[in-house]
C-alpha cells in the first residue's frame, strides 16, 4: 500500500492546483515542500507601516552578501526578504562569462506569494506558431482544448480584467477591471488612434475586485488597493496557493503537507515501468526517506524539476528519468524585459488617483499580428502605468525650508513608465544540466544553467524600443527617455532568468522522440509521471505564464484522475 | 544625479510593483552607494562607537531642521530624522558608509561655518544658497544630495511626515483612477 495516491512535489503556483484538483476528486495527496510551512500570521508583513519598516526599507550590504541575486529583484525589500532564498545556501553555476538570474523562494506557496499577478491567456496564434514557423516542436493541443480550463481556473482564482474581443489575447472569466488613470485613458486614446492595430487595456491581474461566494467561503476578500501584495495579503485578495488552492485541498481532508522536505530523485520500477515514489531529504535534519504513491506530479519549478529527473538516472534511463527524447533540461525559456520608456504626460493637473492599484495597463502583442514584423518572429507585450509623481520623485530636487515642504506636498506631474516583455524562442542549446561533481550542503548536485539571448530576441527588443518611443511621442508625452535601439545586444539585454518566467525544459509535444510530455502533461516514458510547472511549455508566448500553468495543471489533474479511476495508472 | 533621473527612477520603480521585470531592478535601487573616502585613516571610521559625534549630530540636526522645518506640520527634528540618520550609520551601514558620512559632514562643516549656531533666517539663507548651487551644478557635492535624500526619505516615511504632512491611507479599500485633486490635495505618502 502506497503512502499516498498522489505525490505532488512543490506547493507553488502549479502544485497547489494539482493538490486541490486531486484532493477534491477523493485522492489522498501528499504535497512535498522543500521550504517551511508559510504562516500568514507570522510571515505576512502587510500591516507594517512605512515608519515601522527598518532602515528606510533600504537593502543593506549585508543583504547583498546574503542575497546577491535575490536582492536585485524589484519585490525584494525589508518586508519581503523572508520569501527569497539565501543564494549562498542554494548555489548554481553558469558557463563562464554568462549570466543567469535565478529568482526564487522556498516555502509553502513558493513564488505564488511574490508573483506579479498579471494573468493572460495564450491564444490560438501562440499554439500554432511553432508549427507554422518550423520552430521547436508543435504544441500537441490548440486553444479550444485549453479554453474550458482557463475558464475554470479563472473562475476559482479570480482575475480582474476587461472584455476586449482580441484574438491575440482571448477574454476570460473576469471580475471588474482596475480603472485606468486619467492620463492612461488619454494615452490609450492617442495610441489607438495613431496605431489602429494596437490596444491599451487595463492589466489583467489575479486580484479580487468582486469576490465570488466560493472565494469568500475560502476566507478570501476584496482587494483593498494597498499594493503591498508581495508581502503576502492577509485579506487573501490576490491568488496564491496559500490563500486559495491549498486551503481548498485542505478542507477535503485528503491533503497532507510535508514541509522542509526536498525531493532528491524519483524511484522507478523497471518491471512495471512506473515510478513508485520519491526519495526525500529533510532540509533540517538531513535525513533521507522514501515516500510512495501511485502517481507523481512534479511541480518543483522548471529548473528543480529537471534537476530531480536528471538526478534519477537508472540503467534503463541513463540520461535521466523520462528523458528518452534527450529533451529534458533543454529549451529553457523566459521572457526578456526591456524597451523601457519614460515620459511626462502634460495636463490633468487638477486630477489625481485614490488608493494604490496593484496593476497597470497592458498593450497586447501587435508585431507579426496586426502589424508586420520585418525580420524576426513573434512579438512582445507591454506593461506600464501613468501615475502622478510621488515625493520620491519630487523630494530629491532643489529647495529648502517651507517651500521645499510645500513643493513635495503637491503631487508631481503624470509620469509614465512602461516596459516590454518579449517572447524567447525555444532553443535546444539553452539548457539545464547537473554539475558533474559539485553538490550543495544536502548533497544535491548543483545545476548548471546555460541560456543566452539569440538573434531573434535582440531584433525583437530593438523593434520594441523603437515602438516604445513612437507610442510615447504619438501620445504627446514630453521629456521622453528610451534606450537607443542600435546599442542593444544579446549581452546587454536583461539577462536570462530576470523575467522570472523560466519554462520549457520538459516540453510537451506530439512525438515521444522529440518531446518529454504528451498533451496531458504526462511523461511519454513513464505513464504515472506528470509535470505541470513551467517545464511543459512548448513555446513561451509573450504573456505572463502563470495562468497557463494553472489551466494545464487542472486539466492534467483531471486526466490523471480519470486514468487512475480506470486503473490505467 | 539630476532631477530628471530621479523622476525617471521613481516612475520605473513604481512600474516595477506591477511587473515581474527584475530587469528594471537596478533602476529602482534607492540605496545610496557609499563612496570610499581614502583621505582619512581607516581607524577613525571603522568604529561606530559614538557615531555620530556630538558636533556632527548638531550639524546634521540643524541641516535637517532647515531643509524640513516645522510649519503647520511637524518638521524633521520632531519626526525623529536625526535618530534615523544615526541608526542608518550604526545599525545599517558598513564602514564605507560611515566613512562617507563622516567625510561628507566634515566637508559641509567647512563649507557652512557656524551653521548650527546661526539664527533660523541665517540658516535658511546659508543653506538655501548652498543648495541652489549644488542643484544648479555650480558646486559638485554628491554627499549633500545623498544626505538630503536620506533626510527627506526619513521624514516622509516617518509617522508625522506620512500622516500629517502628506496623506496616508494604510487600507484605501478601493482604487479610483481619476479623482479631483481638490478632494485629495496632498501627495500620497505611499
Amino acid at each position: 500500500m502506497a503512502d499516498f495516491d498522489v505525490i505532488v512535489v512543490g506547493s507553488g503556483m502549479s502544485g497547489g492546483w494539482v493538490a486541490k484538483e486531486m484532493a477534491e476528486r477523493g485522492f489522498k495527496v501528499g504535497v512535498i515542500e522543500r521550504g517551511r510551512d508559510t504562516q500568514p500570521a507570522k510571515d505576512y508583513t502587510d500591516f507594517v507601516d512605512p515608519w515601522d519598516t527598518p532602515n528606510l526599507d533600504w537593502t543593506s550590504e549585508k543583504d547583498r552578501e546574503e542575497y546577491p541575486i535575490q536582492s536585485e529583484v524589484y519585490a525584494f525589500n525589508q518586508n519581503t526578504k523572508q520569501y527569497w532564498v539565501k543564494d549562498k545556501v542554494h548555489p548554481y553555476e553558469t558557463p563562464e562569462g554568462q549570466d543567469y538570474k535565478w529568482r526564487r523562494g522556498y516555502h509553502k506557496g513558493g513564488r505564488s506569494i511574490m508573483w506579479g499577478r498579471q494573468s493572460y491567456r495564450f491564444s490560438e496564434i501562440d499554439f500554432e506558431a511553432n508549427k507554422k514557423e518550423g520552430v521547436g516542436v508543435d504544441w500537441p493541443l490548440r486553444y479550444a482544448d485549453i479554453k474550458p480550463w482557463y475558464d475554470y481556473v479563472e473562475r476559482f482564482a479570480g482575475i480582474s480584467g476587461s472584455m476586449e474581443g482580441l484574438d491575440i489575447l482571448p477574454d476570460g472569466v473576469f471580475q471588474p477591471p482596475h480603472d485606468l488613470t486619467c492620463a492612461e485613458v488619454e494615452f490609450k486614446k492617442k495610441v489607438e488612434s495613431v496605431f489602429p492595430g494596437r490596444k491599451v487595456i487595463p492589466g489583467r491581474a489575479a486580484n479580487l475586485t468582486e469576490p465570488t461566494q466560493e472565494q469568500i467561503d475560502l476566507g478570501r476578500g476584496k482587494c483593498q488597493a494597498r499594493s503591498l501584495c508581495e508581502r503576502g495579503c492577509s485579506y487573501g485578495a490576490y491568488f496564491s496557493s496559500v490563500a486559495a488552492t491549498l486551503p481548498a485541498a485542505e478542507r477535503t481532508g485528503n491533503m497532507t503537507l510535508i514541509p522542509d522536505t526536498a525531493v532528491h530523485s524519483v524511484n522507478y520500477d523497471p518491471e512495471t515501468k512506473r515510478l513508485t515514489g520519491v526519495k526525500t531529504v529533510n532540509m533540517k535534519t538531513g535525513e533521507s526517506a522514501t515516500l510512495t504513491a501511485r502517481t507523481i506530479f512534479l511541480n518543483a519549478g522548471t529548473i528543480p524539476t529537471s534537476m530531480i529527473l536528471l538526478n534519477s538516472a537508472t540503467p534503463d534511463m541513463p540520461n535521466g528519468m523520462a528523458n528518452s527524447s534527450g529533451q529534458l533540461g533543454r529549451n529553457l525559456m523566459d521572457h526578456v524585459a526591456g524597451a523601457r520608456g519614460y515620459g511626462i504626460m502634460p495636463g490633468f493637473e487638477d486630477k489625481y488617483h485614490y488608493g494604490r492599484r496593484p496593476n497597470g495597463f497592458y498593450i497586447p502583442r501587435f508585431r507579426n499580428h496586426t502589424e508586420s514584423g520585418e525580420d524576426y518572429l513573434r512579438g512582445y507585450g507591454y506593461q506600464g502605468r501613468i501615475f502622478r509623481g510621488s515625493w520620491h520623485g519630487n523630494a530629491f530636487g532643489a529647495g529648502v525650508g517651507a517651500d521645499f515642504k510645500s513643493q513635495n506636498r503637491t503631487p508631481g506631474p503624470w509620469v509614465m513608465g512602461m516596459v516590454a516583455f518579449a517572447e524567447i524562442l525555444p532553443d535546444e542549446r539553452n539548457r539545464v544540466t547537473l554539475h558533474p561533481s559539485r553538490t550543495d550542503k544536502w548533497g544535491f548536485p548543483v545545476p548548471v544553467i546555460d541560456q543566452k539571448h539569440r538573434e531573434n530576441e535582440v531584433k525583437l527588443m530593438r523593434q520594441a524600443t523603437r515602438d516604445t518611443r513612437a507610442m510615447l511621442e504619438a501620445a504627446g508625452l514630453i521629456d521622453i527617455d528610451t534606450d537607443n535601439p542600435d546599442n542593444i545586444t544579446a549581452e546587454n539585454m536583461s539577462p536570462p532568468g530576470n523575467g522570472i518566467h523560466e519554462m520549457g525544459t520538459a516540453r510537451m509535444g506530439r512525438d515521444p522522440k522529440t518531446s518529454v510530455l504528451n498533451q496531458w502533461n504526462q511523461s511519454w516514458d513513464v505513464p504515472n509521471l506528470f509535470i505541470t510547472d513551467g517545464s511543459f511549455m512548448t513555446s513561451a508566448g509573450c504573456q505572463n505564464p502563470s495562468l497557463g500553468y494553472m489551466a494545464f495543471s487542472a486539466r492534467a489533474a483531471d486526466h490523471a484522475a480519470k486514468l487512475m479511476k480506470d486503473k490505467i495508472i | 544625479m539630476t532631477d530628471f533621473h530621479l523622476n525617471r527612477r521613481s516612475a520605473l520603480q513604481g512600474l516595477l510593483a506591477i511587473s515581474a521585470a527584475g530587469a528594471l531592478a537596478a533602476c529602482g535601487d534607492t540605496t545610496p552607494k557609499s563612496e570610499s573616502v581614502k583621505t582619512l585613516g581607516d581607524t577613525e571610521f571603522a568604529t561606530f562607537k559614538g557615531f555620530f559625534s556630538i558636533e556632527e549630530m548638531a550639524l546634521l540636526t540643524a541641516l535637517a531642521d532647515t531643509i524640513i522645518p516645522e510649519t503647520d506640520t511637524p518638521g524633521a527634528v520632531e519626526a525623529g530624522v536625526a535618530e534615523t540618520l544615526k541608526s542608518l550609520a550604526t545599525q545599517w551601514g558598513d564602514d564605507n558608509y560611515r566613512r562617507y558620512w563622516r567625510q561628507g559632514v566634515r566637508n559641509l562643516s567647512d563649507k557652512l561655518p557656524g551653521f548650527p549656531e546661526a539664527s533660523t533666517e541665517q540658516k535658511l539663507e546659508m543653506l538655501g544658497g548652498y543648495d541652489a548651487k549644488v542643484f544648479s551644478g555650480q558646486i559638485d557635492d554628491g554627499f549633500y544630495r545623498d544626505m538630503k535624500r536620506t533626510i527627506s526619505t526619513a521624514y516622509y516615511m516617518s509617522e508625522p511626515g506620512a500622516t500629517q504632512e502628506l496623506a496616508y491611507e494604510a487600507v484605501p479599500g478601493e482604487w479610483k483612477g481619476c479623482v479631483p485633486l481638490a478632494d485629495y490635495p496632498k501627495t500620497w505618502a505611499t
